[in-house]
C-alpha cells in the first residue's frame, strides 16, 4: 500500500527521521496509519526533512509541535500548490478519497524540489510567527528610558534625511539619547555613502516596506532604465531637503564622527547588518505577511522581529554584477557632481560617494542564494520569532 | 447558521464578471428573498480569495487582510442561502480548500445532520480551444511580456515548474480543480455549468447560471453589464509591446487604470474587426486528446451538469488563415497604436483640465484662508480705503491723510 508507506514516512519525519523518501523501505516495514485525511504535500514533507537535518547538525531534534506546524502549512504565493509524492496515488493505484490521481501536477520526489519551493512554505510559517508578534502591545518605556529621551533644550534643531534604512536607525538612536529630531529651522543632515551601499540599503528598505523585487530584479529594473531608484537618489533627496528646509541648512554626511561631534553624541546608531540572504528572506516573508497584518504595520514588525534576529547574519551584503559597473560609476559621478555644484556643506569627503575599488578578497558578485536563505529560514522555524523575543529585543536595545 | 452555501470557484473567462455584477447589484433584492450575497464592494469576494490563498496582487492584497474571515462570518450569520463567487478560487490548494470549507460550516463528507452547512460547489467551464488564447490575453493585460508561443510552451511543460503554467492549470484543469474542491462533497452537490459554443443564444449561459444557482425563480434586474471584453490579435500584440517597454516603469496603481482599463478595455476592445485570437492549428490534437480524457473522467464522477459536457470539445480548427499574435499584421498594430495614442491624449487633456480646475479652486481656497487669518481691523481698513478710492472726495480725503502721516502709501 503506497499510502501506508507514505504515512509511515510522515510518522518517521515527525519523530526526526532524515531518511529520503526514495530510500524509505518498500517491504512493508515502513508503513504506518494515516494521521490525517490527506497526506501533506511534498513541499511540506521535504521542508520537514530539511528541518530535521538542520536540527541534527546542531545536535537537536525538532519538537513535534513544530513538525506538525510544518506538515500542516500552506504554500504561499503563485506557483504549484501541494504536490503529491511520487509513487503514491499514481494512475492505476487506488486512492482513498475523491480524486483519480491522474490529474494535477505530476507527483514528485521531495528531495528533487528546488529550495525556492520549500521557501514558499517556510516563509509563510515565519510570517505567521511575525504576525503573532503584532498582537503584542509595545512595552511601556521605563522611567530611565523616558528620562533619557526627553528633549534637551540646548540640543540644536536638526532632522535626519537620506538613505532611509540607515536614517531610521540614526533617528531612533538619537531620540533615545534625548536628541529628538525636529525643532525650529532645523539643520537637515543628509546621510550618504558610496552608491553601491546606498543601493543595497534602498533594496533592504524596500524589502522591509513593500517586498517585491529580488536583488537582481531591483538592480535590473533601475539600471536597465538608466535611473536611480528614489530611495538611492542622494542628489534628489538633497534637493528635496533644500526645498523643505533651505539649501543653506542641508549638510551631506559622509563621515559619521563629524555629525556625532556636531550633535554632541559619542556615535551615531546603525541599522541591523543584514547580509544578502537575510534581506532576501525578509523580502519573502513580507509577501505572506502582507495578507496577515495592515501594510503600515509590516515594516515595523519586520524590523523588530527579523531585523533583530538576523542582525549580523545572512552573509555579506549583495553587490552589483560587473555588467552594471559603468552605470554605477556614471551615476555616482553624477551624484557627486550635483552635490558639489549645489555647494551643500559636506561632513567628510564627497569622493566617498564614488564606488569603492573591488576588494581582492571578493571573488565575484554577491547575490542571495536560495540554499542560504532556506538555511536561515530553517533556523527561524526551529527557534521561532516570538512576541517575547520582540519585546526582549527592544529591552536589550 | 446558514443552511446552504453556493460556492462558485471558477473558472476564469466563463462569464463570471457578468454573473458577479448581477449578484452584486441585486444583493438587496436577493436578501429580501433570503439569498445573501455578502459584499460591501464589487471585489469583496476577490479580496477574500486573495486572503484565503495568501496571494499578492499588485498591492491590492493590502486591502485583503482578514477578508476571508469576514466573508465566512457573514455567511455563517445568514440563515438561508449564501452565494460566494470568484474565479481565482479555482487555484486554491487542498489545505486552503479545507480551511475555506470548514470556515463556512461544512462538516466532513457534507454531513448536515448536526447543523452542518450544505455546501454546493459550482464550477463554470469552457473549452480549452477558447480558454488557452483567453488566458494568454489575460496575462498580457496583467503586464506579461512573453509571447503567445512562449505561453504555449510554458503550459505544455509537464512539470509546471513555471508560475505561468502552474497558474494556468491551477485554474483550468477541471478534474484537478474538482479533486481539490469537491473531494469531500457528495457528487450531487457539485454542479458543472458549461459555457455554450460560440454563436449560440446570448441568454443561454445566463439561463444555465440561473439554473445552477436557483436564480430563475427570483426577482432580479438583469440590465447591468460588466463584461471582461476581449482583444483581437493586433491589439493584444500592441499591449504586449507596451508592457515590454513601459510595464516596469508603471507601478500597478497606474498600470491598472491606464493600460488595462483605458487602453485594453475601453479603447482597443472596441476594435472588433481585427483578427481574433485563436489556438494555433498545430495545437488542436493535444487539446482534443486532453479534453476527451476530461470529459470521460467528469462523466464517470456523476456530477450535476448544467449544459452539456460535449461543450468542452470546442470548435474545430477554422479553415481560414490563423493570425499569429507574435507576428501580427503591422499595419493593424499601427492603426491600433494610433487609437491608443488618441485615447491617451484625450485622457491626458481631461486630466490637465481637471488639474487646472483644481488649481483654481485651490487658489480661491488659499485666498479665503489668508482672508480668514487677516485680523478684522485690517479688513475694515482695507474696506475703508477701497470705498474712499472709489470717489473723488474720498481720494482727496485719503491724500490729506497720507500727507498728514508724512508718507505716501499708494501703490506705485
Amino acid at each position: 500500500m503506497s499510502r501506508r508507506r507514505a504515512w509511515g514516512w510522515v510518522a518517521a519525519l515527525r519523530a526526526g527521521s532524515t531518511t529520503p523518501w526514495l530510500a524509505w523501505p518498500t517491504d512493508g516495514t515502513g508503513e504506518g496509519d494515516a494521521l490525517a485525511a490527506e497526506l501533506p504535500g511534498a513541499q511540506q514533507l521535504a521542508l520537514l526533512r530539511r528541518l530535521n537535518l538542520h536540527a541534527a547538525a546542531a545536535g537537536r531534534t525538532v519538537p513535534t509541535d513544530i513538525a506538525d506546524r510544518v506538515l500542516g502549512a500552506g504554500v504561499s504565493g503563485r506557483g504549484r500548490s501541494e504536490l503529491a509524492l511520487v509513487g503514491v496515488d499514481e494512475p492505476g493505484q487506488s486512492r482513498e478519497a475523491g480524486s483519480s490521481g491522474q490529474f494535477g501536477p505530476r507527483p514528485v520526489d521531495p528531495d528533487a524540489l528546488a529550495d525556492d519551493e520549500l521557501l514558499r512554505v517556510a516563509s509563510a510559517l515565519v510570517a505567521d510567527d511575525v504576525a503573532v508578534a503584532a498582537a503584542v502591545p509595545d512595552p511601556e518605556p521605563s522611567l530611565v528610558e523616558r528620562v533619557r529621551s526627553v528633549r534637551r533644550p540646548w540640543v540644536r534643531s536638526f532632522v535626519v534625511v537620506g538613505m532611509p534604512w540607515r536614517a531610521d536607525a540614526v533617528r531612533a538612536d538619537l531620540t533615545a539619547r534625548g536628541h529628538r529630531p525636529g525643532g525650529r529651522r532645523p539643520t537637515a543632515y543628509l546621510l550618504a555613502e558610496d552608491l553601491e551601499t546606498v543601493l543595497v540599503q534602498a533594496w533592504t528598505s524596500r524589502c522591509f516596506d513593500q517586498g517585491g523585487a529580488t536583488w537582481r530584479g531591483f538592480v535590473r529594473a533601475n539600471a536597465g532604465a538608466g535611473n536611480l531608484p528614489p530611495r538611492a537618489d542622494v542628489a534628489r533627496m538633497a534637493r528635496s531637503a533644500a526645498y523643505k528646509y533651505g539649501a543653506e541648512r542641508v549638510r551631506v554626511v559622509l563621515d559619521d564622527r563629524l555629525m556625532a561631534d556636531e550633535l554632541g553624541v559619542p556615535r551615531l546608531g546603525a541599522p541591523p547588518r543584514l547580509g544578502a540572504h537575510a534581506v532576501d528572506l525578509v523580502r519573502r516573508v513580507g509577501e505572506p505577511l502582507g495578507l496577515l497584518v495592515a501594510s503600515e504595520e509590516r515594516p515595523r514588525l519586520l524590523r523588530e522581529t527579523l531585523g533583530e534576529r538576523l542582525d549580523g547574519r545572512g552573509g555579506p551584503p549583495p553587490t552589483l554584477p560587473p555588467r552594471w559597473d559603468t552605470w554605477l560609476r556614471t551615476q555616482a559621478e553624477r551624484t557627486r557632481h550635483d552635490l558639489a555644484a549645489a555647494r551643500y556643506p559636506v561632513l567628510g569627503d564627497l569622493d566617498q560617494l564614488l564606488p569603492r575599488p573591488l576588494g581582492s578578497e571578493q571573488s565575484g558578485p554577491v547575490v542571495p542564494v536560495d540554499a542560504e536563505v532556506l538555511s536561515l529560514a530553517l533556523g527561524l522555524l526551529l527557534d521561532p520569532v516570538t512576541a517575547t523575543a520582540r519585546t526582549q529585543g527592544k529591552e536589550d536595545a | 447558521m446558514s443552511r446552504r452555501v453556493l460556492l462558485h470557484v471558477g473558472t476564469p473567462k466563463t462569464g463570471t464578471s457578468y454573473l458577479q455584477d448581477v449578484l452584486y447589484k441585486n444583493r438587496s433584492r436577493l436578501l429580501k428573498q433570503d439569498v445573501s450575497y455578502p459584499a460591501d464592494r464589487f471585489d469583496a469576494h476577490f479580496l477574500a480569495a486573495l486572503d484565503l490563498m495568501r496571494l499578492r496582487w499588485g498591492g491590492l492584497e493590502a486591502e485583503a487582510v482578514g477578508a476571508w474571515d469576514k466573508l465566512s462570518a457573514q455567511v455563517r450569520e445568514h440563515d438561508g442561502t449564501s452565494i460566494i463567487s470568484h474565479e481565482i478560487l479555482a487555484s486554491a490548494s487542498r489545505s486552503q480548500v479545507a480551511r475555506a470549507l470548514a470556515s463556512l460550516g461544512h462538516r466532513p463528507g457534507g454531513d448536515t445532520s448536526d447543523g452542518g452547512t450544505e455546501v454546493h460547489l459550482i464550477l463554470s467551464v469552457r473549452d480549452l480551444v477558447r480558454q488557452i488564447p483567453a488566458e494568454w490575453q489575460e496575462n498580457v493585460k496583467h503586464r506579461a511580456r512573453f509571447g503567445y508561443g512562449r505561453f504555449l510552451e510554458l503550459i505544455q511543460d509537464p512539470e509546471r515548474a513555471h508560475r505561468v503554467g502552474a497558474w494556468f492549470w491551477g485554474v483550468q484543469e477541471i478534474p484537478d480543480i474538482l479533486d481539490r474542491w469537491g473531494a469531500d462533497l457528495p457528487p450531487e452537490r457539485v454542479h458543472l455549468v458549461t459555457v455554450p459554443p460560440t454563436g449560440g443564444s446570448p441568454e443561454l449561459l445566463w439561463d444555465r447560471f440561473s439554473t445552477a444557482f436557483g436564480l430563475a425563480e427570483l426577482d432580479l434586474k438583469l440590465t447591468t453589464q460588466r463584461a471582461n471584453p476581449s482583444l483581437g490579435v493586433p491589439e493584444s500584440a500592441l499591449i504586449r509591446r507596451i508592457n515590454r517597454v513601459a510595464a516596469r516603469d508603471l507601478p500597478p496603481q497606474h498600470y491598472r487604470p491606464l493600460v488595462r482599463e483605458l487602453l485594453a478595455h475601453r479603447t482597443l476592445s472596441k476594435r472588433t474587426k481585427s483578427a481574433r485570437l485563436g489556438l494555433p492549428p498545430d495545437q488542436y490534437p493535444w487539446v482534443r486528446e486532453l479534453t476527451d480524457s476530461w470529459i470521460a473522467e467528469l462523466s464517470r464522477r456523476g456530477y450535476d451538469v448544467v449544459g452539456d459536457l460535449q461543450d468542452l470539445q470546442g470548435a474545430p480548427a477554422p479553415s481560414g488563415k490563423w493570425v499569429d499574435p507574435d507576428h501580427p499584421p503591422e499595419r493593424q498594430v499601427a492603426s491600433a497604436a494610433v487609437d491608443a495614442i488618441k485615447a491617451l491624449l484625450l485622457d491626458n487633456a481631461e486630466a490637465h483640465a481637471e488639474n487646472e480646475r483644481l488649481r483654481r479652486k485651490l487658489e480661491v481656497a488659499r485666498r479665503e484662508l489668508v482672508r480668514a487669518r487677516t485680523p478684522r481691523l485690517m479688513r475694515s481698513m482695507e474696506w475703508t480705503v477701497h470705498r474712499l478710492e472709489s470717489s473723488g472726495k474720498g481720494r482727496q480725503a485719503l491724500e490729506v491723510y497720507r500727507k498728514a502721516r508724512g508718507r505716501n502709501s499708494r501703490p506705485a
